[in-house]
């Protein structure tokens, strides 16, 4: 069941081409969401290019984060919000969370936990949810910005270990990137589709999906109990796929076809 | 081997010999002014084959970490400053410096600047960091900086300034700190920052080695009133080096202001000089640091006593303990570990990255500079521990930058 916030065809004839300063993307026009039956608010997210990890010089940047041109060539829906506890209970049978609360997000999920919610909303819903690819998840946090958030703006987007007095918070309480998207940063980490690895030598990238194996998943975002460092787009961690863990949850994606 | 006071001592090696001893040129960052000289820029194709770089301080660890830069390939060794006229000379004949590009006394640095020198690496002793590295960023050279940046917090405001100035320049401004660039540390670190090991609630930092400057203490006592072999002995006194856990100890600290990526709020504790009677440096430190979030560091020190040595931080979470040992392994252990690997030659392989990653910076024209503020920040924790030591009370660190205590060094008897 879903309940359409504002129509395809005007949706798409009404993309916004963002602010030149600091942006490169078009950005989805505001209010282009649907909404399903869990409540979840999906924010379209257009194709398009943007530089994935960060150049050289930026403050706080691991060496890994080799930047690159990825290209999405396809749409995607992806949850304003993580994935709520009230949400993972209306199709999963238990709840681990350390924090309990309808509206905080689920966190103690290991990849696999995270995987089959979204094969059971994918069946709630007739369409198919997924989690993020890294690189989705990556362009949706940026929301077509070209520096990362700055010192000074940190805490009134992300919940982390300055401010967070040690636990997770309901969600969409902090200010929305400006695709509409909370809690990016901080809150709660969230797994990605993809194995964790280096990223490909190639200057350029198509629709990248990480490594074909691996054991270890990618976690985004930083958490509650992060440090700076880790509460920036570009920053990755590699997570064993089979560990539920106190600051990691997750924040589904819809393929658009 | 290196000079034992810009490179962490291994503990398990033998103390150095005398030759390997450092000495350093030396001038007053307060007489420094603004240079005449016409900056060659050192970038894309205007870099010929080798960037040429000048060497201020040609002692045990200049000589040493100047081998690397030449085994670099990037690099041409072209002019050399030092206090003392046996050590630029042993320097230079080993780099092939020739005599009117070796330069003496305490103002002999300034003749350097004054030359086509793309770049400065500074390997002098702390207390003259400040004002050699601005008048080097002034005369337009690139800085390749040797920790601890300063010995008070005047000196770090300097270096602080001299690395805005440099990228204001486009220039490159490098701090020489080793474990930050080890691929271990920066996997540990980053999963302890992420959350791996929980919330971070304690740690604690430690360097412990046995007896240290053990020839200069000798020389100290042959010439207890000679301005020169003070100088020489420069790693006993507490001014010229910034005492032993700015000069030394900043290793293990350096690790927990990283793993929390912030600077300590306020710190409490002594320590002494018990084992050793040359110089004026301590022998001994035992602090307690409170970070944000009401995180609580320990740290302790020794220069004295044999037994067990080691460089460590460990920092304690809810699910987990990050270990980092200079010499030894790197890793977590807990909920989620990480089993990272052992280092073998930390203090050799970190000079090197940090060697390639000043040319690459040059000839790519990255001029961000980014190890300054974290050095001068890990600096800063070390003062503000070392002025509770000596005070033996708790020092906040508003009081320590509203204080902003400059230490003197008499320069007296000492050649310009």
């Amino acid at each position: 069941m879903v309940r359409r916030v504002a129509g395809p065809t005007l949706l798409l004839a009404a993309l916004l081409v963002a602010p030149l300063h600091g942006r490169e993307v078009e950005a989805p026009a505001r209010g282009d969401a649907t909404v399903n039956s869990l409540g979840m608010r999906m924010v379209l997210v257009p194709a398009g290019s943007f530089r994935m990890g960060s150049p050289p010089g930026e403050p706080l940047r691991q060496d890994e984060e080799v930047p690159h041109r990825v290209t999405l060539t396809r749409a995607f829906r992806i949850a304003s919000t993580e994935v709520t506890q009230r949400q993972w209970l209306a199709l999963m049978p238990w709840n681990r969370s350390q924090h309990k609360g309808d509206d905080l997000p689920v966190t103690s999920v290991s990849w696999k936990d995270a995987r089959e919610f979204c094969v059971r909303l994918s069946e709630t819903e007739g369409a198919p949810y997924r989690l993020a690819t890294e690189a989705e998840w990556e362009y949706a946090c940026h929301a077509g910005a070209t520096e990362p958030v700055a010192a000074a703006e940190r805490p009134a987007v992300a919940w982390y270990a300055d401010n967070s007095e040690g636990a997770t918070h309901p969600v969409g309480l902090k200010e929305a990137n400006s695709w509409g998207l909370f809690d990016m940063l901080g809150n709660v980490a969230e797994w990605t589709l993809d194995a964790y690895g280096p990223y490909p030598r190639a200057e350029e990238d198509k629709d990248p999906t990480g490594p074909a194996v691996g054991n270890s998943k990618v976690v985004r975002g930083g958490a509650w109990r992060s440090f700076v460092p880790a509460v920036r787009c570009a920053a990755r961690v590699g997570t064993p796929q089979s560990y539920p863990l106190h600051h990691v949850g997750l924040r589904v994606v819809q393929e658009v076809r | 081997m290196p000079d034992e006071n810009d490179t962490p001592r291994d503990p398990r090696l033998p103390e150095e010999s005398t030759t390997s001893r450092r000495t350093f040129l030396a001038t007053a960052a307060a007489i420094g002014g603004p240079l005449l000289v016409t900056p060659r820029v050192a970038r894309g194709s205007e870099v010929s084959s080798r960037l040429t770089l000048g060497f201020i301080g040609c002692g045990g660890r200049g000589t040493w970490i100047a081998d690397l830069f030449q085994k670099h390939g990037g690099y041409q060794i072209t002019a050399a400053a030092d206090y003392f006229q046996d050590r630029v000379d042993e320097f230079g004949a080993k780099f092939g410096v020739p005599a009117e590009r070796r330069h003496t006394g305490l103002q002999g640095y300034r003749q350097l600047l004054e030359s086509d020198v793309d770049a400065v690496v500074i390997e002098s002793p702390p207390w003259f960091h400040p004002g050699q590295a601005s008048d080097a960023v002034e005369a337009g050279k690139h800085v390749y900086l040797a920790k601890p940046v300063a010995v008070d917090v005047p000196g770090c405001r300097t270096v602080e300034e001299s690395g805005r100035r440099a990228t204001e320049a486009q220039k490159c401004f490098l701090v020489d700190f080793q474990t930050r660039t080890d691929p271990l540390y920066q996997e540990a670190v980053k999963r302890a920052q992420y959350g791996d090991i929980g919330r971070i609630v304690c740690g604690e930092a430690t360097y412990i080695c046995g007896p240290t400057w053990g020839t200069q203490a000798k020389w100290l006592e042959d010439k207890p009133d000679d301005p020169e072999m003070r100088l020489r002995a420069w790693g006993l006194d507490r001014a010229l080096s910034g005492d032993v856990i700015t000069e030394q100890n900043i290793h293990a600290l350096d690790v927990a202001s990283w793993v929390l990526d912030a600077a300590p709020l306020h710190a409490v504790g002594t320590g002494g000089q018990k084992a050793r009677s040359a110089g004026s440096c301590w022998d001994h430190f035992s602090l307690s640091f409170t970070f944000p979030q009401d995180v609580l560091v320990t740290f302790c020190s020794k220069q004295l006593g044999d037994g067990w040595d080691d460089i460590c931080c460990r920092m304690y979470g809810t699910e987990g303990t990050l270990d980092t040992h200079y010499f030894a392994d790197v890793s977590i252990r807990g909920r989620l570990p990480y089993r990272g690997g052992k280092l073998t030659s930390l203090f050799k392989d970190g000079a090197v990255r940090n060697i390639a990653t000043f040319h690459d910076s040059i000839t790519r024209g990255d001029w961000s500079n980014t190890t300054v503020a974290p050095s001068v920040r890990s600096n800063l924790t070390t003062i503000l521990g070392r002025t509770a030591a000596w005070r033996r009370a708790a020092v906040t660190w508003e009081e320590m930058m509203s204080a902003n205590e400059e230490l003197q060094v008499d320069l007296a008897g000492l050649r310009s």
